[in-house]
């Protein structure tokens, strides 16, 4: 679990691989290495090398077509990040209620 | 994906006395963490929390004239930094609180992982158990 998770910030803390997992989300169709590397005018290798940490995170996913790779992308793993986001926005919500019965308290 | 977390509140309350809250290391102490701060630029500030182990959240008043507050927010032991701004505005008696928390795309690689571990290991349990402190000392008074 612990190891998906380092995967998975890995993954997502570059740039360039934010970009083409996004490419990928917004794709109608399922792109291949050499569509991408078309994409974002970057090498092939290049791209193999992002797709595989992608890979590994769980968000982007392949279908093996003949001599092409084809990649998809598979937003499920996100939900770790959104955790946090949602611990924050709890974590806000019940300051400032506490606030609120704070400032209660004192006026009376 | 949005990395800012804004929490809008309207509350009954003047908004010095709103000001006073957010600002006073008492006040803070008393509704929030335990705090050694002062809103002046540069200030750097330290919030407690009451548990064992936990990890404080340290940072660097950024902005504080009436009514804005800006500071960096950083789990101390961790590389990264996020930005917290209170916004006060008022509306004739009562006051609206705009609270923005950005930069938590920030928490990347090794960074992502730390908080992490923080947040899910014990951070959010230290919370917790001052939120039942506070409720007991409210009761109690």
């Amino acid at each position: 679990m612990q190891d998906n998770i380092n995967k998975l910030f890995k993954a997502i803390a570059d740039p360039t691989r934010r970009d083409i997992f996004h490419a990928l989300v917004l794709a109608t169709s399922a792109l291949s290495i050499t569509q991408i590397s078309t994409q974002f005018d970057m090498s092939r290798q290049g791209v193999t090398k992002h797709i595989k940490i992608l890979n590994d995170a769980g968000l982007v996913q392949m279908n093996e077509q003949g001599r092409n790779r084809f990649c998809y992308a598979d937003p499920k793993p996100l939900k770790e990040v959104n955790k946090w986001m949602q611990f924050y926005s709890q974590f806000w919500d019940d300051s400032l209620d506490k606030l609120g019965n704070y400032l209660d308290t004192k006026q009376t | 994906m949005t990395k800012t977390i804004t929490k809008e509140k309207v509350f009954i309350h003047p908004i010095d006395q709103i000001w006073n809250a957010i600002t006073n290391a008492e006040e803070i102490s008393t509704w929030f963490l335990e705090a050694d701060f002062k809103a002046e630029v540069g200030y750097n500030y330290v919030f407690n929390s009451s548990g064992e182990d936990c990890s404080p959240i340290i940072g660097e008043v950024l902005e504080a004239n009436p009514y804005i507050l800006t500071y960096t927010w950083i789990v101390k032991d961790t590389p990264g930094t996020t930005i917290v701004t209170w916004k006060l505005e008022d509306l004739g008696g009562s006051t609206k609180l705009t609270l923005a928390h950005s930069g938590i795309e920030n928490y990347a690689g090794e960074t992502a992982i730390a908080m992490f571990e923080s947040f899910n290991g014990g951070w959010d349990n230290c919370i917790n158990g001052l939120t039942s402190y506070l409720k007991e000392e409210v009761n109690a008074r």
